[in-house]
């Protein structure tokens, strides 16, 4: 599977060429901008309060997310089907999925996972929200380590000092 | 600029260019080691999860530097490039290579893999050739590298275990967890015969280099003691330590100019932080840069005098590349079920899983019939939190999330461990598993990049699932829980050679027994190209052998002038 077919597939915008064109760094800020409250709403959803692991607000799961996905290392294609997919669940709930009740977020969501573009984009959201919240605490999520202490896993030694390895 | 203070020059520097340097260093020749990665020094590295097994950090960027994949699809080749399909095939692009990065679980191969066709005959549509050499010409080698590069273990007697020179190992294995008891009850319940694992990971400080001290994420990445047995612990540091190495990290090759027909004259390089090209020359070239990088090295070096690439006038030159065929599979241990060992030692971190089978390495069974097998190893899942979280969040094709996941992962972490096997077994050469050149990708350089086929001979999956339902009984018998195994005919990324076989027909064959080219004099590839089959062990150990036994011959050349 080509990985451009393989994120486009199922979507309604496409990654079209209006897109492409949010692959340079102003265009892209803006419309991460435009979708960061969608993206921390579903975080929440999928990591809530009261679990037995710590919720996505409690560890910043949103600017880990913001900030990986911006960061040179990260997959250009994958970082504007991240905004693509948020821009998508809006459209499927008409604007409003930030406001909808717990009990109709759980539907949306579900019915988005229904879709194979929604159900790549909703294991994307939350391998980056696991990312964030069991890396280093270097990385601004794994707050006082509270992932890791959760899961009774460690990160070995020695620890990082920057992130990605700049030397 | 040319620069001719160099006797040698070696294009890469993990397990086989450190081991040539090494060598050649320490015979008194100067020595440059071409690096196209940076250096990363051990007080630099960490278990950082995120940049070192999540992100293309410690290799090149895919959409700069790739390959592009050949596979069968509805009966055509289509070439997919990785950038398009997120599967690289670079491995451990900073000084050291990959050997920097590995679990350094090794075997020495058997007396009959470098005579496999004489052994066990031809199989149709597998190019199988035996060595033109004997296990006895490598054995001294693999005793140097198990003293140099510091491969621990204990020596048990199996019909099996290849026989050795030395009685025993350099020094005992590292530390065990409690699990390795309960493998070696199951096993003998099974009457199979569970071996200590050899392991390129010191246990006891051996010169500069610390003893390992457990840290739990070994594999994958760097070490912060000099316990691995890196090519840049055990090799480059005291090759530097001679004066006589130069290591140019940042620089990578074009091309290798042979302006006359049987010599190489220069390298083209670049430096890839300011992007300057210069030359360099030496009396010798040793191509060592990873077996699909060392063909496509040599294709992209053609001229006037080699207008099908350098060395290549038998045109074998990228044919037969091989990986290892095999797969693994996986049992979880749960803490309410757990037999015969405590679930608190079993939880205890850092501590390795040293143990192997070779029983089914030849088969010779009344039912099953007479065809080579394989080798297995047991280990933990990879205890990355990332990957591990990460592989529990689906039930019956859904995302699990919510207060469910939480539970779920608690659980998984707190209340079981999973135990794995990694299946060894031959990748047969055949006419459809080579390197050549892409005709229209180039790599940010400007230089074509690498199009590998990569299909393999039915034979390897139908070997592979034999030794698999083997070892799903010894999960069985261990009292492990969900078990699976997954064999398949992909091959993996990181266990690759051939492509420059070595033989004595110039007309068959790339390069003579030392790993020289048949056609240009002064050039040599050290690393995994030359195996014209592979064995049924990880290759790193053979790797290193060979590359002293390179070594040795370059230093015999260049004493005679």
């Amino acid at each position: 599977m080509k990985r451009r077919k393989f994120l486009i597939l199922g979507s309604v915008f496409g990654l079209s060429s209006s897109l492409m064109g949010k692959n340079n760094n102003i265009v892209f800020s803006k419309s991460l901008k435009s979708v960061e409250k969608t993206i921390q709403s579903v975080q929440q959803h999928l990591f809530p309060e009261g679990s037995k692991i710590p919720s996505a607000r409690s560890l910043n799961a949103t600017q880990f997310l913001l900030e990986t996905i911006t960061h040179l290392s990260y997959d250009k294609d994958i970082r504007l089907f991240v905004i693509e997919g948020a821009e998508e669940l809006e459209s499927r709930e008409k604007g409003k999925f930030t406001v909808l009740s717990e009990k109709e977020k759980e539907r949306a969501l579900r019915s988005y996972e229904e879709t194979h573009y929604g159900s790549n984009w909703l294991s994307r959201i939350m391998t980056l929200t696991m990312e964030g919240m069991f890396s280093d605490p270097i990385y601004g999520s794994n707050v006082k380590e509270a992932g890791w202490k959760a899961l009774g896993s460690y990160g070995g030694l020695p620890r990082p000092t920057t992130r990605y390895i700049k030397l | 600029m040319t620069s001719r203070k160099y006797d040698v020059v070696i294009v890469g520097s993990g397990a086989s260019g450190g081991a040539v340097a090494y060598t050649l260093c320490k015979a008194g020749y100067k020595v440059a080691v071409l690096e196209k990665g940076r250096l990363i020094k051990r007080d630099e590295f960490s278990k950082d999860e995120l940049a070192y097994a999540r992100r293309d950090i410690v290799t090149p960027n895919l959409f700069e530097e790739y390959h592009t994949i050949e596979e069968k699809v509805e009966g055509k080749w289509v070439a997919t490039p990785t950038y398009e399909s997120g599967w690289s095939f670079w491995n451990g692009n900073i000084v050291g290579g990959s050997s920097n990065l590995m679990s350094g679980m090794l075997h020495r191969m058997h007396p009959d893999d470098f005579r496999l066709k004489s052994k066990y005959g031809e199989i149709k549509g597998a190019n199988i050739v035996d060595w033109p050499i004997s296990y006895e010409e490598m054995e001294p080698y693999y005793a140097l590298a198990e003293e140099l590069v510091g491969i621990t273990g204990k020596y048990e007697k199996h019909p099996y275990e290849p026989p050795r020179s030395t009685p025993d190992f350099p020094q005992p294995p590292t530390k065990e967890n409690v699990v390795v008891k309960l493998i070696d009850k199951s096993c003998r319940a099974l009457d199979i015969v569970p071996l200590v694992t050899p392991r390129a990971v010191l246990s006891q400080d051996k010169g500069h280099r610390n003893a390992c001290y457990y840290s739990n994420f070994c594999g994958s990445y760097g070490c912060s003691s000099g316990a691995k047995g890196s090519s840049r612990e055990a090799l480059l540091k005291p090759a530097l330590a001679t004066g006589n190495l130069t290591l140019m990290s940042n620089t990578y090759v074009k091309y290798l100019h042979a302006g006359k027909k049987d010599e190489v004259e220069y390298a083209m390089v670049v430096d890839t932080v300011t992007g300057k090209e210069k030359k360099i020359s030496a009396k010798m070239f040793v191509v060592a840069a990873q077996a699909h990088e060392s063909a496509r090295l040599l294709l992209n070096s053609s001229n006037k005098h080699h207008p099908h690439g350098l060395a290549n006038s038998s045109g074998e030159l990228g044919k037969n590349l091989i990986f290892s065929a095999g797969g693994s599979g996986q049992g979880e241990l749960h803490k309410e079920s757990l037999k015969a060992i405590k679930f608190e030692e079993l939880m205890t971190t850092g501590l390795f899983v040293n143990r192997s089978i070779l029983d089914w390495y030849f088969i010779d069974h009344w039912w099953d019939g007479k065809f080579k097998g394989g080798s297995v190893e047991f280990m933990f899942e990879h205890q990355n939190i990332i990957s591990r979280a990460n592989k529990n969040n689906e039930e019956d094709g859904k995302l699990v999330w919510g207060k469910v996941l939480g539970e779920r992962l608690v659980e998984r972490f707190r209340e079981s461990k999973s135990i794995r096997f990694e299946i060894f077994n031959d990748w047969l050469p055949n006419d459809d598993c080579f390197v050549a050149l892409d005709k229209t990708h180039k790599d940010k350089y400007g230089m074509p990049v690498g199009k590998l086929r990569v299909e393999a001979h039915p034979q390897d999956v139908k070997v592979g699932k034999y030794i698999a339902k083997k070892c799903e009984k010894v999960l069985e018998e261990m009292g492990a829980k969900h078990i699976y195994s997954s064999i398949s005919s992909a091959p993996p990324q990181n266990l690759v050679a051939g492509g420059c076989r070595f033989g004595e027909d110039p007309k068959t064959s790339v390069l003579n027994k030392y790993c020289q080219s048949h056609d240009v004099s002064n050039l040599f590839v050290a690393d995994a190209s030359f195996m014209p089959t592979g064995g049924s062990v990880p290759y790193t150990w053979t790797i290193y052998a060979n590359a002293f036994r390179v070594g040795d011959h370059i230093v015999e050349q260049l004493n005679k002038g």
